[in-house]
Protein backbone atom coordinates (compact mmCIF):
# COMPACT_ATOMS: atom_id res chain seq x y z
CA UNK A 1 0.00 0.00 0.00
CA UNK A 2 3.50 2.39 -0.17
CA UNK A 3 2.42 3.24 -3.86
CA UNK A 4 -1.08 4.61 -2.51
CA UNK A 5 -1.40 8.63 -2.34
CA UNK A 6 -2.04 9.46 1.30
CA UNK A 7 -6.14 9.83 -0.12
CA UNK A 8 -5.99 6.25 -1.13
CA UNK A 9 -4.33 5.05 1.34
CA UNK A 10 -6.89 6.24 4.32
CA UNK A 11 -10.07 5.62 2.04
CA UNK A 12 -8.08 1.81 1.72
CA UNK A 13 -7.75 1.50 5.22
CA UNK A 14 -10.74 3.09 6.14
CA UNK A 15 -13.08 0.60 4.31
CA UNK A 16 -11.04 -2.33 6.12
CA UNK A 17 -11.30 -0.91 9.62
CA UNK A 18 -15.28 -0.68 8.90
CA UNK A 19 -15.77 -4.49 6.92
CA UNK A 20 -13.83 -5.67 10.21
CA UNK A 21 -16.19 -3.47 12.56
CA UNK A 22 -19.19 -4.90 11.16
CA UNK A 23 -17.61 -8.16 10.24
CA UNK A 24 -16.81 -8.48 14.73
CA UNK A 25 -20.56 -6.91 15.68
CA UNK A 26 -23.07 -9.02 13.20
CA UNK A 27 -20.16 -11.86 13.54
CA UNK A 28 -21.12 -12.00 17.34
CA UNK A 29 -24.97 -11.12 16.75
CA UNK A 30 -25.36 -14.03 13.73
CA UNK A 31 -23.55 -16.44 16.53
CA UNK A 32 -26.14 -15.66 19.32
CA UNK A 33 -28.58 -15.68 16.85
CA UNK A 34 -27.73 -19.31 15.43
CA UNK A 35 -27.75 -20.73 18.63
CA UNK A 36 -30.83 -19.68 19.26
CA UNK A 37 -32.07 -20.79 15.56
CA UNK A 38 -30.49 -24.26 16.09
CA UNK A 39 -32.17 -25.60 19.46
CA UNK A 40 -35.82 -24.81 17.52
CA UNK A 41 -37.53 -27.22 14.71
CA UNK A 42 -40.25 -25.97 13.04
CA UNK A 43 -43.82 -27.36 14.13
CA UNK A 44 -44.76 -30.17 12.63
CA UNK A 45 -46.23 -29.67 8.92
CA UNK A 46 -49.84 -31.16 9.48
CA UNK A 47 -51.81 -28.22 9.43
CA UNK A 48 -53.56 -29.10 12.39
CA UNK A 49 -50.91 -27.70 14.57
CA UNK A 50 -51.78 -25.34 17.25
CA UNK A 51 -49.52 -22.88 19.08
CA UNK A 52 -49.65 -23.21 22.68
CA UNK A 53 -46.73 -21.01 23.88
CA UNK A 54 -47.83 -18.10 25.13
CA UNK A 55 -44.38 -16.43 25.29
CA UNK A 56 -44.61 -16.03 21.47
CA UNK A 57 -47.65 -13.42 21.98
CA UNK A 58 -46.06 -9.79 21.02
CA UNK A 59 -48.14 -6.79 21.96
CA UNK A 60 -48.10 -5.67 17.98
CA UNK A 61 -50.67 -8.65 17.56
CA UNK A 62 -54.29 -8.21 17.63
CA UNK A 63 -56.96 -10.13 19.77
CA UNK A 64 -58.28 -11.78 16.25
CA UNK A 65 -55.02 -12.62 15.51
CA UNK A 66 -54.39 -14.15 18.92
CA UNK A 67 -57.75 -16.11 18.63
CA UNK A 68 -56.46 -17.77 15.58
CA UNK A 69 -53.17 -18.86 16.19
CA UNK A 70 -54.29 -20.27 19.61
CA UNK A 71 -57.95 -21.49 19.12
CA UNK A 72 -59.59 -19.73 21.95
CA UNK A 73 -62.38 -17.65 20.84
CA UNK A 74 -61.96 -13.92 20.88
CA UNK A 75 -64.86 -13.18 22.79
CA UNK A 76 -63.01 -14.95 25.47
CA UNK A 77 -59.98 -12.88 25.09
CA UNK A 78 -62.35 -9.59 25.05
CA UNK A 79 -63.64 -11.02 28.36
CA UNK A 80 -60.41 -11.22 29.89
CA UNK A 81 -59.44 -7.59 28.71
CA UNK A 82 -63.09 -6.59 29.98
CA UNK A 83 -63.26 -4.27 26.51
CA UNK A 84 -66.23 -4.79 24.15
CA UNK A 85 -65.43 -6.72 21.15
CA UNK A 86 -66.81 -3.07 19.02
CA UNK A 87 -63.92 -1.38 17.36
CA UNK A 88 -61.63 -3.10 19.35
CA UNK A 89 -60.39 -5.94 16.87
CA UNK A 90 -58.34 -4.33 14.84
CA UNK A 91 -56.27 -2.82 17.83
CA UNK A 92 -53.02 -4.04 18.86
CA UNK A 93 -52.66 -5.25 22.28
CA UNK A 94 -50.26 -2.24 22.81
CA UNK A 95 -52.78 -0.28 21.59
CA UNK A 96 -55.44 -1.78 24.15
CA UNK A 97 -53.16 -0.97 26.68
CA UNK A 98 -52.88 2.42 26.43
CA UNK A 99 -56.59 2.94 25.70
CA UNK A 100 -57.67 1.09 28.69
CA UNK A 101 -55.09 0.71 31.00
CA UNK A 102 -52.85 3.74 30.79
CA UNK A 103 -51.71 3.36 34.17
CA UNK A 104 -50.64 -0.38 34.01
CA UNK A 105 -47.87 -0.76 31.32
CA UNK A 106 -47.89 -4.15 29.38
CA UNK A 107 -51.29 -5.29 31.71
CA UNK A 108 -53.26 -6.23 28.14
CA UNK A 109 -50.43 -8.51 27.20
CA UNK A 110 -50.44 -10.56 30.55
CA UNK A 111 -54.38 -10.59 30.78
CA UNK A 112 -54.10 -12.18 27.58
CA UNK A 113 -51.59 -14.93 27.83
CA UNK A 114 -53.24 -16.03 31.40
CA UNK A 115 -57.02 -16.29 29.36
CA UNK A 116 -55.27 -18.28 26.64
CA UNK A 117 -53.37 -20.57 29.34
CA UNK A 118 -56.36 -20.85 31.07
CA UNK A 119 -58.96 -21.82 27.94
CA UNK A 120 -57.31 -23.58 25.63
CA UNK A 121 -58.67 -26.98 24.81
CA UNK A 122 -57.73 -29.51 27.14
CA UNK A 123 -55.70 -31.71 24.29
CA UNK A 124 -53.59 -28.85 23.00
CA UNK A 125 -51.94 -28.28 26.19
CA UNK A 126 -50.99 -31.85 27.10
CA UNK A 127 -48.38 -33.63 26.19
CA UNK A 128 -49.21 -34.56 22.35
CA UNK A 129 -47.50 -38.15 23.14
CA UNK A 130 -50.82 -38.84 25.73
CA UNK A 131 -54.16 -40.41 23.30
CA UNK A 132 -56.69 -37.59 23.46
CA UNK A 133 -59.44 -38.50 25.20
CA UNK A 134 -62.53 -37.85 22.91
CA UNK A 135 -65.07 -35.35 23.93
CA UNK A 136 -68.71 -37.85 22.99
CA UNK A 137 -68.27 -41.38 24.84
CA UNK A 138 -67.86 -44.08 22.72
CA UNK A 139 -70.34 -46.96 23.05
CA UNK A 140 -68.91 -50.68 23.65
CA UNK A 141 -69.37 -52.38 20.27
CA UNK A 142 -68.79 -49.15 18.68
CA UNK A 143 -66.14 -48.81 15.83
CA UNK B 1 -42.01 0.88 13.46
CA UNK B 2 -41.83 -3.16 12.20
CA UNK B 3 -44.34 -3.94 15.14
CA UNK B 4 -46.99 -1.06 13.88
CA UNK B 5 -46.58 -2.54 10.13
CA UNK B 6 -47.19 -6.00 10.91
CA UNK B 7 -50.40 -5.05 12.89
CA UNK B 8 -51.55 -3.37 9.53
CA UNK B 9 -50.94 -6.10 7.56
CA UNK B 10 -52.65 -8.59 9.45
CA UNK B 11 -55.52 -6.32 9.32
CA UNK B 12 -55.27 -5.04 5.96
CA UNK B 13 -53.66 -7.99 4.23
CA UNK B 14 -51.74 -8.59 1.08
CA UNK B 15 -52.09 -5.23 -1.01
CA UNK B 16 -50.41 -3.31 2.38
CA UNK B 17 -47.57 -5.84 2.36
CA UNK B 18 -47.05 -4.75 -1.19
CA UNK B 19 -47.35 -1.30 -0.55
CA UNK B 20 -44.45 -1.99 2.09
CA UNK B 21 -42.37 -3.71 0.03
CA UNK B 22 -43.34 -0.84 -2.60
CA UNK B 23 -42.02 1.66 -0.11
CA UNK B 24 -38.59 -0.87 0.74
CA UNK B 25 -37.63 -0.56 -2.72
CA UNK B 26 -37.63 3.10 -2.74
CA UNK B 27 -35.17 3.03 0.61
CA UNK B 28 -37.83 3.59 3.02
CA UNK B 29 -36.57 2.03 6.60
CA UNK B 30 -39.70 -0.15 6.60
CA UNK B 31 -38.08 -3.65 7.38
CA UNK B 32 -38.99 -5.29 4.17
CA UNK B 33 -37.05 -8.35 4.97
CA UNK B 34 -38.72 -8.66 8.12
CA UNK B 35 -41.96 -8.00 6.97
CA UNK B 36 -41.54 -10.86 4.26
CA UNK B 37 -40.44 -13.92 7.00
CA UNK B 38 -43.58 -12.22 9.15
CA UNK B 39 -46.34 -12.80 5.99
CA UNK B 40 -44.54 -15.90 5.23
CA UNK B 41 -45.64 -16.77 8.76
CA UNK B 42 -48.76 -15.70 8.71
CA UNK B 43 -49.37 -17.22 5.42
CA UNK B 44 -48.86 -21.11 7.30
CA UNK B 45 -51.24 -19.66 9.97
CA UNK B 46 -54.38 -18.68 7.40
CA UNK B 47 -54.52 -15.07 7.78
CA UNK B 48 -52.88 -14.27 4.20
CA UNK B 49 -53.51 -16.00 1.12
CA UNK B 50 -49.70 -16.95 -0.10
CA UNK B 51 -49.87 -17.36 -3.62
CA UNK B 52 -51.49 -13.53 -3.76
CA UNK B 53 -49.28 -12.21 -0.82
CA UNK B 54 -46.35 -13.32 -2.87
CA UNK B 55 -47.33 -12.62 -5.90
CA UNK B 56 -48.48 -8.55 -5.05
CA UNK B 57 -45.38 -8.83 -2.80
CA UNK B 58 -43.07 -9.28 -5.97
CA UNK B 59 -45.07 -6.45 -7.54
CA UNK B 60 -44.80 -3.80 -4.98
CA UNK B 61 -41.14 -4.57 -4.86
CA UNK B 62 -40.74 -4.71 -8.75
CA UNK B 63 -42.50 -1.53 -9.33
CA UNK B 64 -40.43 -0.10 -6.61
CA UNK B 65 -36.67 -1.15 -7.90
CA UNK B 66 -38.06 0.18 -11.08
CA UNK B 67 -38.56 3.34 -10.10
CA UNK B 68 -34.97 3.76 -8.21
CA UNK B 69 -33.66 2.48 -11.20
CA UNK B 70 -35.41 5.68 -13.43
CA UNK B 71 -34.31 7.43 -10.26
CA UNK B 72 -30.73 6.70 -11.35
CA UNK B 73 -31.27 6.96 -15.14
CA UNK B 74 -32.62 10.48 -15.04
CA UNK B 75 -29.79 11.57 -12.67
CA UNK B 76 -27.25 10.46 -14.50
CA UNK B 77 -26.20 13.66 -16.28
CA UNK B 78 -25.86 15.39 -13.02
CA UNK B 79 -24.18 12.63 -11.70
CA UNK B 80 -21.67 12.35 -14.87
CA UNK B 81 -20.94 16.31 -14.69
CA UNK B 82 -20.07 16.34 -11.25
CA UNK B 83 -17.62 12.55 -10.82
CA UNK B 84 -17.68 12.31 -15.14
CA UNK B 85 -14.15 13.31 -15.39
CA UNK B 86 -12.69 10.80 -12.43
CA UNK B 87 -11.10 8.12 -13.27
CA UNK B 88 -12.43 6.25 -9.61
CA UNK B 89 -15.94 7.12 -11.47
CA UNK B 90 -15.43 5.55 -14.46
CA UNK B 91 -13.62 2.72 -13.31
CA UNK B 92 -16.40 1.83 -10.53
CA UNK B 93 -18.83 2.30 -13.76
CA UNK B 94 -17.21 -0.08 -15.89
CA UNK B 95 -16.48 -2.56 -13.14
CA UNK B 96 -20.22 -2.32 -12.27
CA UNK B 97 -21.32 -3.25 -15.88
CA UNK B 98 -19.09 -6.39 -15.59
CA UNK B 99 -20.80 -7.34 -12.62
CA UNK B 100 -24.27 -6.18 -13.17
CA UNK B 101 -26.25 -9.21 -13.33
CA UNK B 102 -24.59 -10.80 -10.10
CA UNK B 103 -24.63 -7.83 -7.94
CA UNK B 104 -28.45 -6.86 -8.97
CA UNK B 105 -29.55 -10.64 -8.20
CA UNK B 106 -27.45 -10.91 -5.21
CA UNK B 107 -28.55 -7.47 -3.86
CA UNK B 108 -32.16 -8.33 -3.71
CA UNK B 109 -32.17 -11.11 -1.17
CA UNK B 110 -28.27 -11.49 0.16
CA UNK B 111 -27.06 -8.00 1.04
CA UNK B 112 -30.23 -6.04 0.62
CA UNK B 113 -28.67 -2.99 2.80
CA UNK B 114 -27.16 -2.21 -0.60
CA UNK B 115 -30.34 -2.80 -3.07
CA UNK B 116 -31.18 0.64 -3.10
CA UNK B 117 -27.55 2.10 -4.28
CA UNK B 118 -27.39 -0.81 -6.36
CA UNK B 119 -30.81 0.09 -8.04
CA UNK B 120 -29.34 4.14 -8.76
CA UNK B 121 -25.58 2.97 -10.20
CA UNK B 122 -27.88 0.79 -12.87
CA UNK B 123 -30.05 3.34 -13.43
CA UNK B 124 -26.81 5.37 -14.22
CA UNK B 125 -24.56 3.23 -15.67
CA UNK B 126 -26.00 2.62 -19.26
CA UNK B 127 -27.34 -1.29 -18.29
CA UNK B 128 -30.66 -1.37 -20.35
CA UNK B 129 -33.91 -1.59 -18.38
CA UNK B 130 -35.30 -4.70 -19.80
CA UNK B 131 -31.78 -6.38 -18.70
CA UNK B 132 -31.92 -5.12 -15.08
CA UNK B 133 -35.93 -6.02 -14.37
CA UNK B 134 -34.82 -9.31 -15.86
CA UNK B 135 -32.12 -9.99 -12.59
CA UNK B 136 -34.52 -8.00 -10.44
CA UNK B 137 -37.35 -9.97 -10.88
CA UNK B 138 -35.20 -13.26 -10.50
CA UNK B 139 -33.58 -11.90 -7.40
CA UNK B 140 -36.62 -10.44 -5.70
CA UNK B 141 -38.15 -13.76 -6.37
CA UNK B 142 -35.59 -15.50 -4.47
CA UNK B 143 -36.17 -13.13 -1.74
CA UNK B 144 -39.77 -13.92 -1.37
CA UNK B 145 -39.46 -17.73 -1.62
CA UNK B 146 -36.67 -17.96 0.27
CA UNK B 147 -37.17 -15.70 3.52
CA UNK B 148 -41.30 -16.17 2.64
CA UNK B 149 -40.79 -19.81 2.81
CA UNK B 150 -38.96 -20.00 6.00
CA UNK B 151 -41.17 -18.09 7.57
CA UNK B 152 -44.18 -20.48 6.56
CA UNK B 153 -42.38 -23.06 7.91
CA UNK B 154 -41.37 -21.90 11.13
CA UNK B 155 -44.63 -20.43 11.53
CA UNK B 156 -45.05 -18.67 14.79
CA UNK B 157 -41.40 -19.01 15.54
CA UNK B 158 -40.57 -16.54 12.67
CA UNK B 159 -38.86 -14.14 14.53
CA UNK B 160 -36.24 -16.51 15.35
CA UNK B 161 -35.62 -16.57 11.52
CA UNK B 162 -35.99 -12.88 11.10
CA UNK B 163 -33.74 -12.02 13.92
CA UNK B 164 -30.67 -15.03 12.78
CA UNK B 165 -31.24 -13.68 9.32
CA UNK B 166 -31.04 -10.02 9.80
CA UNK B 167 -27.53 -10.31 11.27
CA UNK B 168 -26.55 -12.45 8.90
CA UNK B 169 -27.25 -9.68 6.32
CA UNK B 170 -25.32 -7.51 8.11
CA UNK B 171 -22.08 -9.62 8.30
CA UNK B 172 -22.67 -10.30 4.85
CA UNK B 173 -22.58 -6.54 4.35
CA UNK B 174 -18.97 -6.12 6.42
CA UNK B 175 -17.54 -9.24 4.39
CA UNK B 176 -18.31 -7.41 1.36
CA UNK B 177 -17.09 -3.90 2.86
CA UNK B 178 -13.59 -5.19 3.64
CA UNK B 179 -13.34 -7.53 0.51
CA UNK B 180 -14.18 -4.21 -0.92
CA UNK B 181 -10.98 -2.49 0.54
CA UNK B 182 -8.96 -5.46 0.14
CA UNK B 183 -9.20 -5.81 -3.85
CA UNK B 184 -9.12 -1.74 -4.51
CA UNK B 185 -6.28 -1.58 -2.32
CA UNK B 186 -4.32 -4.45 -4.20
CA UNK B 187 -6.26 -2.85 -7.46
CA UNK B 188 -4.70 0.59 -6.57
CA UNK B 189 -1.02 -0.42 -6.16
CA UNK B 190 -1.14 -2.66 -9.32
CA UNK B 191 -1.69 0.50 -11.12
CA UNK B 192 0.09 2.09 -9.61
CA UNK B 193 2.77 -0.41 -9.95
CA UNK B 194 3.07 -0.58 -13.59
CA UNK B 195 2.25 3.28 -13.87
CA UNK B 196 5.97 3.41 -12.69
CA UNK B 197 6.99 0.23 -14.68
CA UNK B 198 6.22 2.56 -17.61
CA UNK B 199 7.91 5.93 -16.87
CA UNK B 200 11.20 3.65 -16.59
CA UNK B 201 10.94 1.68 -19.66
CA UNK B 202 12.19 4.17 -22.41
CA UNK B 203 9.71 4.56 -25.37
CA UNK B 204 11.70 2.74 -28.47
Amino acid sequence: MDTLNPKQRNFVVGLIIIGLMIIGFFGLRTARAFRQFHGHRPPPFDGEHVETDVSLIRDWMTVPFISRMYRVPPSILFEALKISEQGNKGKSLKQLNEEYYPQDEGIALEKVKAAISANQPQQIQGNPDTPVVPLTPTLPGSP
Amino acid sequence: MSDFLLTQIINYGAPLFAAFLFLGALGVPVGASVLVIAAGAFSQQGILDWVSTAILGLIGAVIGDAISFGIGFYAKDWVDRRLGRSPAWRNARSSFDSHAGLAIYLTRFLITALALPTNLIAGGSGIKFRRFMAYDSLGESTWIILYGGLGYLFGSQWELVSNFISNFGGLILGVVVLGGGVWLGFRRRRNSESESMDEKIPET
